[in-house]
């Protein structure tokens, strides 16, 4: 059988590759252990080549430009540097990725999407960390997109704020979404994937500076010691209320709306199988960046084997009929069951008619007698007073809460990457006609603000009682 | 510096006990009982420059009359904060605080400021509507009180942050809003301090405290539908179209009741929506999907119901807190009952 390039062992023609693997030895995934290589970026420069040394990542505008032109659904691209600090906020922003490539055990850092379908979380992946690829429109926002301040008052609202980013600003021929409040963002999603595999490619035969190691053993193999503690599950509802395709999160480049709930290694999120997706008021969202860094399934790594057996992730779903809310709730609640789960962390990607979904989750699984901390942020209306949970039940008595939507900013007049008038123009979530001000002065909706209440965990905001 | 005005009871304006009790307002050009301790308190960010004195039972027997009597001599003067009580477990005197404040609040937009102690049922009914410390149950704790009341006024004078209810030590009013996690921790971590607590058995708190709610038995069923008295009642905001009633779009704080004893529908042009939650376009061109007149009047035609209700209610959902969906609710079926309608199609957007 024909072997393409990069010494993959298993694949042949095609995207998806072939679902026999010629030998089936190489084809066996015995072992999920993840290597993370760390880079640790403190600074990124353009210069001839694109290559990392000693913390600085060096970028070659024309080269990573050609690679965002292979879509030519990009019509303009532009590359441009923030760091913390700088006066400048970018809107409206699409997409945040960790520049990454795999080393070893699979043949892309987007499964499914990028390469062919294997599973993720084995094998050596190489971060570049410290730092993002961000992806903002030239001209046009939307719904879904966000605005993020690299200085003022704001910068610390969001993690991109304090970290140094490449941004690619562009623009598409995508007409037919040019003036919808939805937007897939296809053209401009895809680019910055494509850009983050790049960039990653430069580090990809170099020594990391720490390589850390994500190694769970199936269930059965974990240990008398380990066996005693208890079992813990990460329950992510990402969101996937969309019902026309090309805007829910996927999982494997399979649109979420169309799974049921399913049992996940945590090493699959943080080798990249999920990507964000392209609906819902940014604020609430998850990032790429932040499905695969995901600071909650570190955290309970961490714990794993001291205190807590981390059997793995429980991934649902958030739906927008009451049917289809209740078979996701139920054969969740089931898996855990059957997987003899004490506690569970429950997680949901958005605010309002999900929060059904997220409160009746929580509920069902108390019911089955396993003890839930919730996690996602709040809306408490304009005036504070409205009940911030669109569904609310006493059972719910662990909740951490990461933001709140409604809260008001205001912004001085500031330097601008895009187009801050897509923030008053296009429907954003958290802005409206007007709240520019003729001297460049304006006031948005936390809503709006990139990613900004950070439920995969990095929120260090919450709500209180006025 | 800012300028305070001070309510109290006839107690401790030093009229007398509870034979004095139905005092009408007394309004001093000086400051009389412990309103001088307060403006101690409170210097120099804040002067206290009179107090107003009232009989508890004159204050909430009368209230209207009594509000008009002080509306009409407040309208004259110039303050910046108000504060009333402490009221300690007095019940009438706490009751007589939270209608002051809520009033002067609602009239003046000032900050107001009492006192009373948590078993004060003045705490329950004016919690939401004023800054309520928490109190000690009598005047011996007059110090403490007061000393709490003036430390928030003078946060307030001083354009300091004002911190969560909790820190500041009044009762919450329903108001949530986002703050800096006080220990500057990531949620992640404060994810697995609770789940850790929670698997041990040990206390920990919530970011989000879930009220516990209050059930309503439904009513019982209809026994004759084609003899029934019908009444619509709506969060639609369906109004006439100059609003007469001045209902708000969103976080509504008022109820409107109309007419429709003519009506065999609601023409567009007479009726439009003033919901904020939704594109009205669709409504304000037929407003009876949103109060369903045309579709009752065919059914009363056809006797599949008695009658439908001369008027119908609205209010606007959007935003519109349980408190107030509450009132709302008690007040418009009080006056159903009192027209002998036997049921409610209630239209929601």
């Amino acid at each position: 059988m024909e072997r393409p390039g990069r010494g993959c062992p298993v694949i042949s023609k095609g995207h998806r590759g072939d679902l026999i693997p010629a030998n089936l030895e190489e084809g066996v995934i015995s072992v999920m252990r993840l290597e993370i290589g760390a880079f640790h970026v403190t600074d990124i420069k353009f210069g001839d080549h694109t290559g990392y040394s000693k913390g600085v990542l060096t970028v070659n505008k024309e080269e990573l430009l050609k690679v965002v032109k292979e879509d030519e659904h990009i019509t303009t691209a532009d590359l441009k540097i923030v760091h913390p600090g700088d006066e400048v906020v970018l809107c409206p922003v699409k997409e945040a990725v960790e520049m990454r490539c795999k080393v070893s055990g699979g043949h892309g850092i987007f499964p499914g999407v990028l390469s062919e379908m294997e599973i993720a979380g084995s094998g050596r992946t190489h971060c570049l960390q410290g730092c993002s690829l961000l992806v903002v429109g030239e001209h046009w926002g939307g719904f879904q997109d966000g605005l993020i301040a690299m200085g003022g008052k704001y910068q610390h609202h969001t993690i991109f704020g304090d970290m140094v980013n490449l941004v690619l600003v562009a623009d598409t021929d995508e007409e037919f979404e040019k003036r919808e409040q939805q937007k897939k963002n296809h053209a401009l999603r895809w680019a910055g994937m494509r850009l983050a595999e790049y960039v990653g490619q430069c580090v990809k035969d170099l020594e990391p500076e720490n390589i850390e190691v994500y190694d769970l053993p199936a269930l059965n193999e974990r240990g008398p010691e380990v066996d005693k503690l208890p079992r813990v599950v990460y329950v992510l509802q990402p969101q996937t209320q969309m019902e026309a395709m090309g805007y829910n999160t996927l999982i494997y480049g399979w649109d979420g709306n169309h799974i049921l709930p399913t049992f996940m290694h945590p090493n699959e999120l943080l080798d990249g199988c999920m990507v964000s997706g392209s609906f819902m008021p940014t604020s609430s969202k998850i990032s790429t960046y932040e499905f695969a860094v995901n600071p909650m399934i570190k955290k309970l790594y961490e714990q794993h084997g001291k205190t807590i057996n981390f059997l793995g992730v429980v991934m649902s779903t958030l739906n927008v009929k009451m049917d289809e809310k209740a078979r996701c709730v139920k054969m969740a609640g089931q898996i855990c069951t059957s997987l003899g789960v004490d506690a569970a962390v429950v997680v949901e990607e958005g605010y309002g008619n999900p929060d059904v979904d997220y409160t009746a989750m929580l509920v069902e699984l108390e019911r089955l007698g396993i003890k839930t901390i919730g996690l996602s942020d709040e809306c408490t209306g304009r005036d504070g007073a409205s009940q911030p949970l669109v569904s609310m039940n006493p059972a719910t008595d662990a909740l951490v809460s990461t933001g709140n939507v409604s809260q008001m900013y205001e912004f001085p007049k500031m330097e601008v990457i895009g187009e801050l008038e897509a923030l008053a123009r296009d429907g954003n979530s958290g802005g409206w006609e007007g709240c520019i001000r003729p001297d460049g002065s304006f006031v948005m909706e936390n809503n709006g603000m990139f990613c900004a209440n950070h439920i995969s965990g990095y929120s260090k905001r919450t709500c209180a009682d006025f | 510096m800012l300028k305070a005005i001070h309510y109290i009871n006839q107690f401790f304006g030093q009229v007398g006990g509870e034979d004095a009790a139905d005092a009408k307002p007394i309004f001093h050009d000086n400051l009389v009982g412990c309103s001088m301790m307060l403006n101690q308190m409170v210097k120099p960010d804040i002067e206290v420059t009179n107090t107003i004195v009232c009989g508890d039972n004159y204050i909430t027997n009368h209230t209207d009359e009594a509000l008009k009597e002080i509306f009409a001599w407040l309208d004259t003067k110039k303050f910046d904060i108000f504060f009333a009580g402490p009221a300690f477990m007095a019940g009438r005197y706490g009751v007589g605080c939270g209608i002051m404040c809520k009033a002067v609040a609602e009239r003046y937009h000032v900050p107001v400021i009492t006192s009373m102690n948590e078993e004060n049922p003045g705490v329950e009914e004016y919690k939401s509507v004023c800054c309520i410390f928490k109190g000690g149950r009598k005047a011996t704790f007059m110090k403490d009180d007061v000393t709490a009341m003036a430390a928030f006024a003078k946060k307030i004078a001083r354009g300091e942050e004002l911190l969560p209810a909790a820190q500041e030590g009044y009762f919450p009013r329903g108001i949530r809003a986002e703050i800096p996690q006080p220990d500057g921790r990531i949620a992640a971590d404060r994810v697995i301090d609770m789940l850790l607590k929670k698997l041990k058995g040990e206390p920990f708190q919530t970011e989000l405290i879930i009220p516990k709610m209050e059930k309503i038995p439904p009513a019982p069923a209809l026994k004759d539908l084609a003899h029934a008295t019908i009444a619509l009642v709506s969060s639609s905001g369906v109004v006439p179209v100059d609003n007469p009633d001045r209902i708000q779009s969103a976080s509504a704080q008022k109820w409107g009741k109309y007419d429709i004893s003519k009506l065999d529908n609601l023409p567009e042009g007479v009726f439009k929506t003033i919901h904020a939650g939704f594109d009205p376009a669709a409504m304000c061109h037929i407003p009876d999907r949103g109060i369903p007149v045309d579709a009752m009047r065919y059914f009363e035609k056809q006797g599949k119901i008695g009658k439908l209700y001369d008027y119908f209610y609205v209010t606007v959902g959007t935003g519109t807190t349980q408190a107030f969906a509450a009132k709302f609710g008690r007040e418009i079926a009080a006056e159903l009952n009192a027209a002998k309608v036997d049921a409610v199609v209630l239209t929601a957007t």
